[in-house]
């Protein structure tokens, strides 16, 4: 069932409380990279794909592959929100009897489709389900966000190669284009960009958008399924720790625990309650 | 003494069986049709063949994402080309989440790589794959077991490694069924050492044996081709008959057989064993036989190392 912007808006804000909460609670994980996808997130889960919580095995459904798997609590409120498991179990992230692993685990988490975590794994992941659902003759889309310092990785420029040969048309491919990753800002870590460019060398289909932007998420989204003769790539801009001000701009919430001040000052912010 | 076979083509005629009755099995290659052989079976089910290019890591993972969605992909290329080059996708994204991708290994081991030197000589592969959990390790004899191991891991659900030769390999004279899991006899003349190998060298092994008995030893030749599930209980009763042994492989000492082996008899049933093997070092070109000859793998080595093991034996008494 797909909802509306303003609905979308309010989910995303749950999630982003959601994600503090886990994080503050397991003293553990990485808030400012979750926070940068949860739109791209909570646009895929509530409006975009075909999926069914009732079924997370489904042969037809849509997949999606959160390659930083490091971003995976802005996965599990997502997931709980939709249904996949009690909203409960969000508590245990990271600890040893629950099954929210430090990464996405496909086989210990209800609706995770692939395991991921050291990056620059999802897209070829994300290609060999494509082809797959092709040869079984499967109509569904697969989804991948990636991060943009971890399309530093060699193996994502093979994908990115292979995918075009084979017309992966119903791959989409997200960039969490934040522009930081753990070490400091992409531009001082490595060379990668410009990030588009090199994209369409490749012979992707691209677009470029703000990426909390619910409208244009979804709008970009639609384009890229219209078009099944290209892979395509959708370079969002967003921003590290967004909807938590302290953070936005500060590195050090790449992973990073808030104190119990932080916490209640988080959740004024996006309007939660201070458990 | 030795009948040459193709362990590649071996390969792939099994493989093309398979694929005539279970339309969800898929090659996939890294710019490798021609090293395993794979003409006809690309001729026959083109939409069941991926060529990713040299581009191992994303072949692997493209293996794993097609399993999470129900086919059976069988990756194929060279051993370490696999097992290092792309060795954290086979663990992370095949392995860990079992899917059902099986990994073909060509050029295993120094006598495979032959003439092409240590870029193309794979003697870590398994030593590599042992350490992760969760893969069925097979290392077969000859062409009639690579055929009959190619089908046993197609009918397991899970990750499997299969390693394969240079094309040029040799023929064991010896028949008996493979069964995966389960080992070997292949010449029983008696218990005063047992030779436990797999692979190219298994004639080696057989000769040394033969020559051993005129010398009055009687020794067991056991064919370990499965390294992961081990054989434990089966090994366990052959070394409390010998109580010396001796293993045989196309591999590093380090990590492959020798040391499946004596890591299972320092637990259960503590035996001198010499490890025969290549000795942690880099071989050179050469053609196979004066290549394991050279590098000590050699029917007098084998001879040696048995006198050795049965010699501590004696002393352990």
């Amino acid at each position: 069932m797909k909802v509306d912007i303003q609905e979308l808006e309010e989910i995303a804000r749950l999630i982003r409380i959601d994600i503090i909460t886990m994080i503050y609670k397991a003293g553990d994980g990485h808030p400012g990279p979750a926070l940068s996808v949860a739109d791209l997130i909570t646009a895929l889960y509530f409006n975009i794909m075909r999926i069914d919580p009732q079924k997370p095995d489904w042969e037809e459904r849509d997949r999606f592959i959160l390659s930083k798997g490091h971003a995976c609590p802005a996965l599990y409120a997502a997931l709980a929100r939709k249904g996949y498991f009690p909203h409960s179990d969000l508590s245990g992230l990271r600890s040893l009897e629950s099954h929210l692993q430090g990464h996405p685990d496909m086989n210990k988490t209800p609706g995770v489709d692939a395991t991921s975590g050291s990056l620059g794994n999802g897209v070829s992941i994300g290609l060999g389900m494509v082809l797959a659902s092709r040869l079984l003759g499967k109509d569904c889309f697969t989804y991948v966000i990636t991060g943009d310092g971890e399309i530093e990785e060699g193996v994502i420029w093979e994908a990115a190669m292979a995918a075009t040969k084979y017309r992966a048309g119903k791959l989409i491919v997200f960039v969490d284009n934040n522009g930081m990753q753990s070490s400091g800002p992409v531009e001082h870590v490595s060379g990668l960009y410009p990030i588009l460019p090199k994209w369409q060398a490749f012979g992707w289909h691209c677009q470029e958008i703000e990426g909390h932007n619910f409208a244009e998420i979804i709008q970009a989204t639609a384009n890229a399924q219209a078009n099944l003769e290209q892979p395509s790539l959708i370079l969002a801009h967003t921003v590290k720790g967004q909807g938590v001000p302290f953070m936005v701009g500060d590195n050090s919430w790449h992973k990073r625990v808030p104190t119990q001040e932080q916490f209640q000052e988080a959740m004024i912010a996006l309007g939660g309650e201070c458990q | 003494m030795n009948t040459i076979g193709d362990t590649r083509a071996a390969f792939m005629q099994s493989l093309m069986e398979i694929a005539a009755e279970d339309p969800k099995t898929v090659l996939i290659c890294a710019d490798s049709r021609l090293v395993v052989k794979g003409n006809a079976y690309v001729e026959k089910y083109p939409d069941r063949f991926f060529d990713f290019g040299i581009a191992e890591q994303n072949a692997v993972n493209c293996a794993a994402g097609m399993a999470a969605c129900g086919l059976t992909p069988f990756v194929a290329t060279y051993a370490g080309f696999i097992t290092m080059r792309a060795c954290e996708q086979v663990r992370t994204f095949v392995a860990y989440p079992g899917l059902n991708v099986k990994l073909i290994g060509a050029n295993g081991g120094i006598s495979a790589g032959e003439r092409e030197g240590v870029t193309h000589q794979f003697f870590e592969d398994i030593g590599i794959v042992r350490t992760i959990p969760g893969i069925t390790v097979v290392v077969p004899a000859d062409p009639s077991q690579v055929i009959q191991a190619t089908k046993a891991i197609h009918k397991i659900n899970g990750p499997a490694y299969l390693r394969i030769g240079s094309g040029r390999d040799p023929v064991v004279p010896v028949d008996i069924p493979f069964q995966l899991g389960k080992l070997r006899v292949l010449a029983e003349n008696g218990y005063d050492v047992a030779l436990f190998t797999n692979g190219f060298v298994i004639n080696r092994v057989l000769k040394a044996a033969d020559l051993l008995k005129q010398q009055g030893i009687n020794a067991i030749v056991v064919d370990v081709h499965t390294l992961k599930p081990l054989d434990s209980e089966a090994i366990i009763q052959i070394l409390r008959r010998t109580r010396a042994a001796v293993t045989i492989e196309d591999h590093n000492i380090i990590g492959g057989l020798g040391s499946a082996i004596t890591e299972l008899s320092a637990e259960a049933h503590p035996t001198p064993i010499i490890r025969i093997g290549l000795k942690d070092t880099y071989p050179r070109s050469g053609n196979p036989d004066p290549l394991l000859d050279y590098y000590k793998i050699g029917i007098t080595d084998i001879i040696g190392a048995a006198r050795k093991a049965i010699q501590q034996k004696n002393l352990w008494r």
